[in-house]
């Protein structure tokens, strides 16, 4: 029926609507379109379905479907053919485009950041009205305060064109929900899509109240990624801002070294609390490596590492890891012990995979292995590590036992630092 | 088994929270006390003697009261007060505010640099050399990455703003006069007057500090429940801009006043002080004022051009490569280039430069006021936190007599003409 019109969001609110005979109704206030994405190909995800529109003195929800906006020379029309008030459940179910979109920082999806938005455009097509795209360049912002047509004509003498930036709704996740009832977790549902890491840098930059509604729609093994990611500041104000039993459930996810580095910044009395509510298991393991001085090894050893009797097949030990399905990092390194937890040799994947499956653990490991103390000073990791190349290393205490290991991951930030300050000494 | 022992660490961990929060309050307490500053204080005592410290009072409580609210609003949302603004206000005010806080961004960096002029002319360098110099330098600074290591260096060295004590005694001032001045207030009311205590005000509680202080509560990641540590941070700080004020007030007032000396400019004062309280008086007031000047200049351009990024949503951070935050960097870079550019003009007309930075931040100050006080007296905002009737009084009381001022500036001249 009708072709194609685009157009701003800017443009359509504060616009008069009038009725079939030419008399005004209202005016819009805002648009409401569907939040909870029902799958990713769906564009009923993106349709305009209701109006916040004034009517005299009061403000209500009407659906768009009597609605029709059409474009005659540049201007916008509004009709409408009566009005049809929107269900409660429906207007909870949706996001406002000026209340919630408009001005707010979203989240980009593929450049994985935060952007403010300018403005929004949306089309309208046989089947309905569309959100398609955010406007977050500097066209939008000028045309929002109305001085486009000025500044273009003024710049044209220049040649210079105004940069304009848009992003598909497709790829663009709300952040601020705080006057709607929906429910959080279906809403941030495109989130799952970024990187643990991408997603901390987000909520890093978020305010108080959006980092808190984030973190807390993640499931608890996303969650458990991303807070091992985050700086010491936002773990602080996430970790205090949520209920202890929801962070307790994301502190058993995650391994006992990060957990004692975050709890070792909380107050005594919530570190106490939280150790309480965490399961007995995992909590015993951060007591213990919180027991260490910040300066020596034990303080940043994991205490997730794998180790077997010298005893084992390499095939028993394959059947083993596909069972328990262990973390990159733990087969990095893994060990050899006696019966008495004593370190005797360590064997890495290339190992295991390269031997026969009957040869026995004792065969193929390197024996006499490289380890540290777990008392011995940190500022000792960088030489081990750099010096045998090693991705792991394991940490013994005086009586040789098995403590725990040093992954890369964890020192290669302190590692860095401390060649720029030497580089800087010379 | 084990219970953990935390006890140890207690000592440790109060010293670091006192450490680590002490720290934006007096930052910007610090950087009040530029070039325009110096400036102002210099004018006002030298052509009014102890006339205008009573201004110190005033300003000294709501300067507290307006950071104590700025700090609040920081940790409460964790949000800037341009992203606040942005998201609250509209865009229009928003462009208003932010196009006025880059136009006085670029005036008083000017002023700055104006001041690193003046103070090495003091020790006999020409403005040609040592203004580009410093300009590189403080670009070099931050661009680099160095910022932090610059911002701490400064702090130390902004404890060299105290040696206007020094000058101001070695001026031997008349206290019991002083004691009178303060607590009896008199002014004539004309158009010069009144456009000093606005002037003193203005650069006082500058509007683009109160962005300044918000994001550095927010970057030192700071808890309500630390809030006495903050409020006494700030106490300092505000100590600290009064104090020096004063006693630069009180250097001119006892030395240049009582010969009528005028002067137009804070080199004007150094180099006064030279016959009347002797060489090394002069050159301390100089060496204060360079200082104070390079602290700004590395500070105003940097915080102007992210409050502007952070408003309209361009990526901002020093940290960022070029391609990504090119706004960011070009209105940097620009403002440095443009204040630079102004103040190596022969004969540039410094004195209209800076009172018109002095005019736009008087019309800006009640608009960022209002949009303050309306913000923090949000319960969607705020929650919990919203203002009390103490500050709301304060905060509305500042706003009508800024307005009123503000009012008064820009309708005298028009009167007068």
């Amino acid at each position: 029926m009708t072709s194609l019109t685009t157009f701003y969001l800017s443009g359509i609110t504060g616009k008069e609507v009038f009725d079939a005979d030419g008399d005004a109704i209202g005016r819009i206030k805002d648009l409401l379109v569907s939040a909870v994405p029902s799958g990713q190909a769906d564009p009923n995800q993106q349709l305009v379905t209701g109006v916040k529109l004034k009517v005299g003195k009061k403000t209500g929800f009407y659906s768009f479907k009597t609605f029709r906006i059409s474009k005659a020379r540049e201007e916008l029309n509004v009709t409408c053919t009566g009005l049809v008030e929107l269900p409660g459940e429906e207007v909870d179910n949706g996001l406002l485009l000026v209340e919630n979109i408009l001005d707010k920082q979203i989240v980009d999806l593929n450049g994985r950041k935060l952007v403010r938005v300018n403005d929004v455009r949306l089309a309208t097509l046989a089947s309905g009205t569309f959100a398609i795209a955010v406007d977050i360049g500097i066209e939008g912002l000028l045309r929002r305060i109305g001085i486009t047509g000025p500044i273009k004509r003024l710049l044209s003498f220049f040649k210079i064109k105004i940069p304009t930036r848009f992003i598909l709704w497709d790829d663009v996740q709300a952040i601020d929900f705080s006057n709607l009832n929906i429910k959080l977790s279906k809403s941030y549902a495109r989130l799952h899509t970024l990187h643990p890491s991408d997603l901390a840098d987000i909520i890093e930059e978020l305010g108080n109240k959006s980092s808190t509604s984030v973190f807390s729609a993640l499931d608890e093994e996303k969650a458990a990624d991303v807070l091992e990611e985050l700086e010491t500041d936002a773990q602080i104000h996430i970790v205090e801002s949520l209920p202890v039993n929801k962070v307790a459930d994301v502190f058993e996810k995650m391994p006992a070294d990060e957990v004692a580095d975050i709890i070792d910044e909380l107050e005594d009395d919530k570190a106490e609390l939280l150790l309480k509510e965490m399961e007995a298991e995992s909590s015993q393991e951060v007591r213990e490596l919180l027991e260490y001085d910040d300066d020596l090894v034990g303080s940043i050893m994991t205490t997730d590492y794998l180790s077997f009797t010298s005893t084992k097949t390499v095939e028993e030990v394959l059947n083993e890891l596909r069972a328990k399905k262990p973390e990159a990092a733990e087969l990095y390194n893994m060990f050899v012990t006696e019966n008495d937890d004593r370190l005797i040799g360590t064997f890495n994947l290339r190992d295991l995979v390269v031997s026969e499956p009957e040869k026995t653990i004792g065969q193929i490991m390197k024996s006499e292995p490289v380890s540290l103390l777990d008392d011995q000073k940190t500022s000792a990791i960088a030489e081990v590590v750099s010096k045998y190349n090693l991705l792991a290393v394991p940490v013994i205490d005086q009586n040789e036992q098995l403590q725990g290991m040093v992954v890369v991951d964890d020192v290669v930030e302190d590692l860095i630092s401390e060649r720029r300050t030497r580089k800087r000494r010379k | 088994m084990t219970e953990i022992k935390f006890e140890r660490k207690h000592l440790f961990r109060r010293l670091g929270i006192f450490l680590m929060i002490l720290g934006p309050g007096i930052i910007t307490g610090s950087v009040d006390n530029d070039a325009g500053g110096i400036t102002t204080y210099s004018v006002a005592g030298a052509e009014y003697g102890y006339g205008l410290i009573w201004t110190l009072i005033p300003s000294f409580i709501v300067l507290i009261v307006i950071q104590e609210m700025n700090a609040r609003m920081g940790i409460v949302t964790g949000k800037g007060l341009a992203d606040l603004i942005r998201e609250n206000a509209g865009i229009k005010i928003t462009f208003f505010i932010f196009i006025g806080l880059l136009l006085s961004g670029i005036g008083n960096t000017t002023t700055e640099f104006a001041g690193v002029a003046g103070s090495m002319e003091v020790f006999g360098v020409t403005k040609y050399i040592s203004v580009p110099i410093v300009a590189v330098m403080v670009w070099f600074l931050v661009v680099k990455g160095t910022y932090k290591i610059a911002e701490r260096i400064f702090l130390i060295f902004s404890l060299s703003l105290l040696t206007y004590v020094i000058s101001a005694i070695m001026g031997k001032p008349d206290w019991k006069e002083i004691g009178t001045a303060v607590i009896r207030p008199g002014v004539e009311v004309n158009t010069r007057s009144m456009t000093m205590i606005i002037a003193l005000v203005g650069t006082t509680i500058a509007p683009w500090m109160q962005f300044y202080m918000q994001s550095t509560v927010i970057e030192k990641g700071l808890k309500m429940k630390h809030f006495r540590y903050t409020m006494a941070d700030i106490i300092v700080g505000c100590i600290v801009t009064v104090v020096v004020a004063f006693f630069i007030i009180v250097a001119c007032g006892s030395t240049l006043h009582p010969n009528g000396i005028v002067i137009n400019e804070a080199k004007d004062a150094a180099l006064a002080l030279r016959p009347l309280a002797g060489h090394l008086a002069s050159q301390v007031f100089a060496f204060g004022l360079f200082i104070a000047s390079i602290f700004s200049a590395t500070i105003l351009p940097l915080a102007t051009a992210y409050f502007v990024c952070e408003a309209f949503g361009f990526e901002a951070g020093i940290d960022k490569k070029w391609d990504e935050a090119k706004e960011f960097f070009i209105l940097y870079t620009g403002i440095i280039v443009i204040s630079v550019i102004i103040i190596l003009i022969p004969n540039a007309p410094l004195i209209p430069i800076s009172i018109w930075s002095q005019v736009i931040n008087g019309i800006l100050l009640p608009v960022v006021l209002i949009s303050m006080m309306i913000l923090i007296n949000n319960k969607k905002i705020m929650g919990a936190y919203t203002n009390k009737p103490f500050s709301n009084v304060i905060g509305w009381g500042a706003v009508s007599i800024l307005v009123i001022l503000s009012l008064t500036l820009l309708i005298l001249p028009l009167i007068n003409r």
